[in-house]
């Protein structure tokens, strides 16, 4: 195999073009309250890597990266291509509308993204290993907005700034057991990801527009639910051949 | 189809007779630790260019380092 034109990618720190497209995007997202038309450094973020391997300038990836790439392109494809659809016959059979252009195209980005990315995580770093980072991202990011919600101006004292955080253990908790109990936090995952369905009104007529469900659906459900099923699926061939082998590593990070 | 063989690696033990640690080896064959480690756990099947570095790395035939075993309902 050649040697990669970028140096070593054996380490586990970010690679220079991850970097350097990390920044574009978070650039790219902060500046489109100046003008949208920054969110082109966003697609340059998202999309130009991509590009660059498939031309063949960029090779910053070995054979597993590329595959998961590859699988999770051909995941984002299913899902919005369900979600294209789903809409064509709620459109064609009934009188739900969408307003605006802007948000269909925002909502075909966004699953577009969300399903890209999580499939990504989930064929490269494994099933237990990416649900359990995602449960740490979504319960760090639970525990940052409980946290802002109770400060500043919206300060309603010691013990809401206490507890309301606490909402996040049980996302740490699945985070923890995700390695150890895969399958009893799949359906953990499975089930919060129902009852958050269930909080959000995904069930009801009418109670919120249909782009702001399917927003509420990919931002808040999608990692719960998608984890919870990669839990639940694909960890059998994994376990069998640990016992095959008569391993007892399960955690996932041991290097010797 | 169902498949009928799997395929049973020992690339955890051949690389830990040989002292190596994951990330000295992905470093070796060019590739990431996350890729070794999930050919160690059986969640990825390499190419066979990537098989044949290994077992060149590792000093041991491709038949050493992969196995492909019958299933149980198999025919002997």
């Amino acid at each position: 195999m050649n040697r990669s034109p970028v140096g070593n990618l054996a380490g586990s720190r970010p690679q220079w073009v991850t970097l350097i497209a990390s920044g574009l995007i978070v650039i790219g997202l902060l500046m489109t309250s100046v003008s949208w038309w920054f969110l082109l450094l966003c697609a340059a973020g998202i999309f130009g890597p991509g590009l660059l391997r498939e031309a063949g300038v960029l090779h910053d990836q070995d054979e597993l990266q590329l595959l998961a790439a590859y699988r999770a392109g051909y995941h984002a494809y299913i899902a919005a291509g369900l979600m294209a659809t789903i809409l064509v016959i709620l459109f064609r059979s009934s009188k739900e509308t969408i307003d605006s252009a802007q948000e269909l195209a925002t909502l075909f980005l966004a699953l577009l993204s969300f399903t890209w990315f999580l499939s990504w995580l989930i064929s490269y770093w494994g099933p237990q290993k990416a649900a359990s980072r995602i449960l740490f991202c979504f319960g760090s990011a639970w525990f940052v907005f409980a946290i802002l919600a109770n400060t500043g101006k919206e300060w309603t004292g010691w013990t809401a700034l206490l507890l309301h955080p606490l909402l996040s253990a049980p996302f740490f908790l699945l985070g923890l057991s995700a390695k150890s109990w895969p399958r009893l936090t799949g359906l953990l995952l499975v089930g919060s990801a129902i009852g958050f369905a269930w909080f959000f009104g995904m069930f009801r007529v009418d109670h919120m527009a249909l782009v702001n469900k399917a927003f509420t659906a990919i931002l808040f459900i999608g990692p719960l639910l998608g984890g919870g099923v990669a839990l639940l699926t694909a960890t059998k061939p994994a376990k069998a051949l640990q016992e095959r082998n008569g391993e007892e590593d399960d955690t996932g990070d041991q290097d010797r | 189809m169902k498949p009928t063989h799997h395929l049973a690696n020992h690339l955890r033990q051949f690389r830990r007779a040989a002292d190596i640690t994951q990330e000295q080896l992905a470093e070796r064959v060019n590739v990431t630790r996350q890729t070794i480690f999930s050919i160690e756990k059986g969640n990825y099947t390499p190419s066979v260019a990537l098989a044949l570095q290994l077992a060149k790395v590792l000093g041991v035939r491709v038949e050493d380092l992969f196995e492909l075993r019958s299933g149980a309902n198999d025919e002997p």
